[in-house]
């Protein structure tokens, strides 16, 4: 399995060529970028090819592609991805508009490749025993969900709305959205947000709240907010409270931390231990493409997941709840 | 200051107390069950007043101490404040914003002070946060996330259980969130929310709720009565730093029996002990106000603005809609 990083924009590109490279059954063959210092250094870290056009990358020997480019590039890297026949693991968010997404999920499905959607905190160990515990029955039916995935600006494309599609609501609504989706096997009815500018001055939104609902009568809350100051001791957070009938699961998905007090750093920092989540993803991806099977999160899930955030926007600047397919 | 107490469930129980500490003499006790009225008497030396008359008609009480279910609060202020008393109440103020506004126009009308324990306000975390964050130290505030709650709670004859009663934990419990995070982040301006008391029939409430302030900042607020224990915390997200705190990480005492001794299995019993409970505070200082003129911390227009976002909420959970609040203060 011959495997191409396409971008290196987002820098999840660098813990997923680091996951291909230790796969045994696959080769990171080629690394494209736009940018081609970025991409040459990038190439020389994991010691293969770099390659300046994405045309003679794609016409390269190479099976599969991950994309990690900005988010309104998903879609014509995707597109092109697929007719080459490549199978294709796509950064979240999928994709910036819902046309866009429907537009590469149809082109994989029509090319017969295989498309993932990189939902990685599926693969995170106390995720992974939450959705058991569910499965187990352990609370009952799930009644409502409180979330959290906050974070730090990230600045650079992300807080560019031409090139992120939105902000802090675009860029960590997905993770909690396609987890809920998850635990629950449901699909999101309606969506009410709140979205502000208030921690940053950037052209994006840099927090907000939403309110979902679900079929079945469920709810859910999520906190998508860059709200983490720089003095926080780590990135940020995935959490979930989840309320079923017969009990209740808190998850901190990154709390398996150390505490760290070191006098040459001005504030103390969370070091983490818990167990690499990019692995488990990027080696289901190459089983899926190997196989030429399903994989376990799809373009619809990635789509899914993306519509909860343009819902939320929708919401915002209508001051009402927004109801799916209405 | 002599007081005359009306209730000894669990509030009555406390406020029983936290006038005997603050130098209050407790009078009388009234409760519909005598030997509850009893009991907390018993503590502190007081009588038992056989009706609630007998406390009205005694020339020698000041202040009146209202600690009943939600639905009896109008009639009990409206008693008390005829006779002359002054009044302090139980949060929340009312179940409907009419009987909170009745209740404070006859304490007006009759010349009394009104007090409405809403002793949050009292709670030194809440108010270092609070102090923190005016003092700028997390900068412009941008999102604030608040919870409260644990287990259901039983109180007398089940009134909790029923909503029409309590008002379910929207207008019961995180009211103290609501009125802490309008005393510290100014008013509110529109309220979304979902609660399971609209979803079910269980003994089980949970309510998650948005607010948007004035200011553009915005809230969130859980509130549940689904879990186990008792739990509370908030975390305050600014434009240049970070407040938060959760109840369940501060056990400066943790008393842990061996389960051999404690007979069936080991509990840990957490305390985060402070020199004066903050019940206890806050009705000295109401005490103060009443004798000294002090300036109150919490008026009974706070406590009407509080009941005000709690309905909005609940309105909000049973239509679905945002809920915008009256602009205009009476």
């Amino acid at each position: 399995m011959r495997i191409a990083i396409l971008s290196l924009a987002h820098f999840h590109g660098y813990s997923y060529a680091a996951a291909v490279a230790k796969h045994p059954a696959a080769e990171l063959a080629l690394i494209w970028d736009e940018d081609a210092a970025r991409g040459g250094a990038a190439a020389q870290q994991f010691g293969c090819a770099f390659e300046p056009d994405l045309d003679r990358t794609l016409a390269a020997h190479i099976d599969a592609v991950i994309i990690t480019s900005a988010n309104v590039h998903h879609k014509e890297i995707a597109v092109k991805a697929a007719r080459a026949g490549k199978h294709i693991l796509c950064e979240k968010p999928i994709a910036t508009t819902l046309a866009d997404a429907q537009a590469m999920v149809a082109a994989a499905r029509a090319a017969g490749v295989q498309f993932m959607t990189a939902f990685p905190c599926r693969y995170a160990p106390p995720v992974l025993r939450v959705k058991q515990a569910l499965e187990q029955g352990a609370i009952g039916e799930i009644l409502a969900i409180k979330g959290t995935n906050h974070g730090r600006m990230p600045g650079g494309w992300f807080a560019d709305p031409g090139m992120a599609g939105g902000g802090a609501v675009m860029d960590h609504t997905v993770h909690v959205a396609d987890l809920i989706r998850w635990f629950l096997g449901k699909e999101f009815t309606s969506v009410y947000a709140e979205v502000a500018n208030r921690f940053h001055d950037i052209r994006v939104d840099d927090c907000g709240m939403l309110t979902m609902e679900l079929e079945g009568g469920a709810f859910a809350t999520l906190d998508p907010s860059w709200s983490r100051p720089a003095a926080y001791p780590t990135w940020g957070d995935v959490t979930m409270e989840i309320v079923g009938t017969k009990g209740t699961i808190s998850l901190d998905a990154f709390s398996q931390n150390l505490s760290l007090y070191n006098n040459d750093d001005r504030v103390a920092a969370w070091v983490p231990y818990g167990s690499d989540m990019d692995e488990g993803l990027v080696n289901d991806f190459i089983a899926a493409a190997a196989a030429n099977a399903r994989p376990p999160i799809t373009g619809e899930d990635g789509l899914r997941a993306m519509e909860v955030a343009l819902m939320a926007y929708e919401s915002a600047r209508t001051g009402a709840p927004v109801i799916r397919g209405a | 200051m002599r007081v005359g107490i009306v209730g000894a469930g669990t509030m009555g129980t406390v406020h029983t107390g936290s006038h005997h500490e603050a130098g209050h003499q407790v009078a009388a006790i009234y409760d519909l069950r005598p030997e509850a009225a009893a009991a907390n008497a018993a503590r502190v030396g007081a009588a038992v007043a056989p009706t609630f008359e007998a406390l009205l008609s005694d020339p020698t009480i000041d202040l009146i101490d209202i600690c009943l279910p939600t639905p009896l609060h109008r009639a009990f202020v409206e008693k008390a404040a005829r006779a002359g008393k002054h009044v302090l109440c139980e949060k929340p103020l009312a179940p409907t914003l009419e009987d909170a506004r009745a209740m404070i126009d006859i304490c007006r009308e009759a010349g009394v002070q009104f007090y409405v324990a809403h002793v949050l306000r009292f709670f030194p975390e809440y108010e270092r946060a609070r102090n923190l964050v005016l003092a700028g130290k997390v900068g412009e505030p941008g999102v604030i996330r608040t919870t409260r709650g644990g287990i259901f709670p039983t109180g007398w004859d089940d009134w909790y259980a029923d909503y029409s009663r309590s008002g379910t934990l929207t207008l019961d419990m995180i009211i103290h969130d609501f009125d802490w995070l309008r005393w510290t982040f100014g008013e509110v301006e529109r309220v979304y929310a979902k609660s399971l008391s609209t979803r079910t029939t269980e003994r089980l409430d949970y309510a998650l709720v948005t607010l948007r302030f004035a200011s553009g900042a915005i809230a969130h607020v859980e509130g549940t009565w689904s879990h186990s224990g008792f739990r509370y915390g908030f975390e305050v997200a600014g434009s240049k730093g970070l407040i938060d705190f959760d109840s369940a990480k501060i056990q400066p005492v943790v008393v842990q029996k061996r389960a051999a001794e404690a007979g069936v299995t080991g509990v840990a019993v957490p305390e985060s002990p402070l020199r004066e409970s903050p019940y206890t505070t806050e009705i000295r200082h109401f005490g103060r106000c009443i004798e000294h003129g002090e300036i109150p911390i919490v008026t009974a227009y706070d406590a009407y603005k509080a009941v005000e976002i709690s309905l909005a909420a609940l309105e909000s959970a049973r239509t679905g809609r945002p809920v915008t609040l009256a602009k205009e203060a009476f």
